[in-house]
């Protein structure tokens, strides 16, 4: 068994630390918002679109961080206008969904010849990530935190009560708009580290955890990302010491977090109702 | 007299296609105006039109200031993560810019308006945990922190245990008092009488008016179909009783 300490020492290992460090603030700030606003199979398109852009970039010259950035916002800007218009998105994104991935697969083995390009950017790797990929990861854990101080409070709103929002005349349209784009671009620097069918593992699986076992939206966000944070350190080290590959691991790992606070989430669940109805009632009958 | 909600002619509706048309009426500041019709003649459509979550498809709405809505129950999530003081305190989204946190006087605002509205025990109590009538008043109490001139309440004794109901007409007659607008949704025909105006809806406005005068027999009939039946009393129709259709 390989010391835990190795994680520390060992350079590429340190990169990967600070990689999912910050993909844990992000990941774990904007899961919240997926889970409150419902957001999760968009979050899982945004990773299978940008996938045969990232696929055909190298072999014509633009940078992976701009083509799969675009591919994931014109994907959101699709989802944004389908919603502007009360069509649900939802059918029409599986379709692309598999789309995406088949067409990603042609290109990497029949246009661009790149096969072994296809693991990395569905799985990830953890040990192969250069300077842009951290600088990204840096960038979408910064604005994922300043998004959530500044509107926060007005997606908060925005997603308990729409329709009252509306009346409160908050711009509901630009508001969702803007985390539309907040996640898909966020999921795409995610891409490189954890594949492009893995987001989810950071941007989901930690915060709908985390909504199993906490009451109040600071809890629910500390969870997050404490969780994503766990499920990350620990997944490094299992694959690290049985080597397999970290992306997997980091998702077999937050899967069984879930596991956890579901079990954790029900007997905590029947504690707390039981004291909480009879002095409900009791109120509401009273003259 | 100066009119707070003001519609003429207002058609609105999903995807193109009306679900109520002909809309004319006006909310004085100091009136109540009960919305009657059944189900899915168009009362919550001509509500989202006039806190504008809907285009009107014709005419024009006019709402002074910004409405405080109350949609009916299961518009809004049970499951969600927040108190009664969080959802009251959203109240104060309408008096300061969106992107400052909320200020010590708002959840003060708040705390004294789940007061108002007999909460105070329940301040801190997750919202989906309340009973439905407490919910509603929850959401009357984010009302009150808006500071509406204008309300718009879909429904908000359906399913409201009495105590709850007691607590809610007491405090739309305060508000009536502070000369606000309060427009109404009910199927409480009798509750309508009570109201300063009533407006009857069927897919189109079937008429508008004050209630003695405007709650004939032939117009209850034109709103409700078939659903009704009007018991007559005294020479006018006092009591109607929707007949329930439950579908399987």
């Amino acid at each position: 068994m390989p010391s835990p300490l190795d994680l520390l020492t060992l350079p590429f290992m340190r990169t990967a630390l600070v990689e999912l460090a910050l993909l844990a603030v992000a990941g774990g700030v904007l899961g919240v918002w997926i889970v409150l606003r419902r957001l999760a199979f968009f979050t899982h398109a945004v990773g299978s679109v940008a996938f045969p852009a990232l696929v055909v970039s190298g072999p014509i010259g633009v940078s992976s961080q701009l083509a799969g950035l675009a591919a994931g916002l014109g994907y959101a800007a699709g989802v944004g206008s389908a919603g502007r218009t009360g069509r649900d998105a939802s059918a029409a994104t599986g379709l692309l969904l598999v789309a995406s991935l088949a067409l990603g697969v042609v290109l990497a083995s029949d246009v661009v010849r790149a096969p072994a390009a296809v693991d990395l950017l569905l799985f990830g790797t953890l040990l192969g990530l250069d300077g842009a990929d951290i600088a990204s990861s840096a960038v979408a854990a910064a604005l994922a935190l300043a998004a959530t101080l500044l509107v926060g409070r007005a997606w908060l709103a925005v997603a308990f009560d729409a329709a009252g929002a509306r009346a409160l005349r908050l711009p509901v349209q630009r508001l969702d708009a803007a985390l539309l784009a907040l996640v898909a671009a966020a999921a795409v620097a995610a891409v490189p580290a954890v594949g492009a069918l893995l987001v989810t593992s950071l941007f989901i699986v930690p915060a709908a955890a985390a909504r199993l076992i906490t009451g109040s939206v600071g809890a629910l966000f500390a969870a997050s990302v404490g969780l994503a944070a766990l499920q990350s350190l620990v997944g490094l080290y299992v694959a690290y010491a049985v080597d397999i590959s970290p992306g997997p691991a980091i998702a077999v790992v937050g899967a069984s977090l879930y596991a956890c606070a579901a079990l954790a989430g029900r007997s905590r669940g029947a504690a707390a109702q039981a004291p909480v109805t009879p002095v409900l009632d009791a109120r509401g009958v009273a003259p | 007299m100066s009119a707070l909600v003001e519609a003429g002619g207002l058609a609105a509706g999903y995807g193109g296609r009306p679900a109520v048309h002909g809309v004319t009426f006006a909310a004085e500041a100091g009136h109540t105006v009960a919305v009657l019709g059944p189900n899915g003649g168009g009362k919550t459509t001509l509500f989202r039109a006039l806190v504008g979550d809907l285009v009107p498809l014709a005419g024009s709405v006019r709402v002074t200031g910004r409405p405080a809505y109350l949609a009916q129950t299961e518009r809004t999530r049970l499951d969600f993560p927040v108190s009664a003081l969080d959802v009251a305190t959203m109240g104060a989204l309408a008096r300061s810019p969106w992107w400052l946190p909320a200020r010590r006087a708002d959840r003060r605002a708040a705390a004294e308006a789940l007061e108002r509205v007999g909460l105070e025990v329940e301040t801190h109590a997750r919202f989906g945990a309340l009973s439905g009538g407490q919910r509603q008043r929850v959401l009357l109490a984010r009302a009150l922190v808006q500071e509406a001139r204008v309300m718009i309440l879909d429904e908000p004794f359906g399913g409201v245990d009495p105590a709850s109901g007691e607590r809610m007409d007491a405090i739309l007659g305060e508000l009536r008092g502070e000369r606000r607008a309060i427009v109404v949704a009910t199927h409480d025909v009798a509750a309508a009488r009570t109201f300063d105006r009533v407006l009857c809806l069927n897919g189109r406005q079937v008429a508008f008016g004050e209630p003695g005068t405007t709650l004939s027999r032939a117009v209850l009939e034109a709103t409700y179909g078939s659903e009704i039946v009007v018991l007559e009393e005294d020479g006018g129709p006092v009591r109607a009783v929707a007949v329930q259709h439950h579908e399987h």
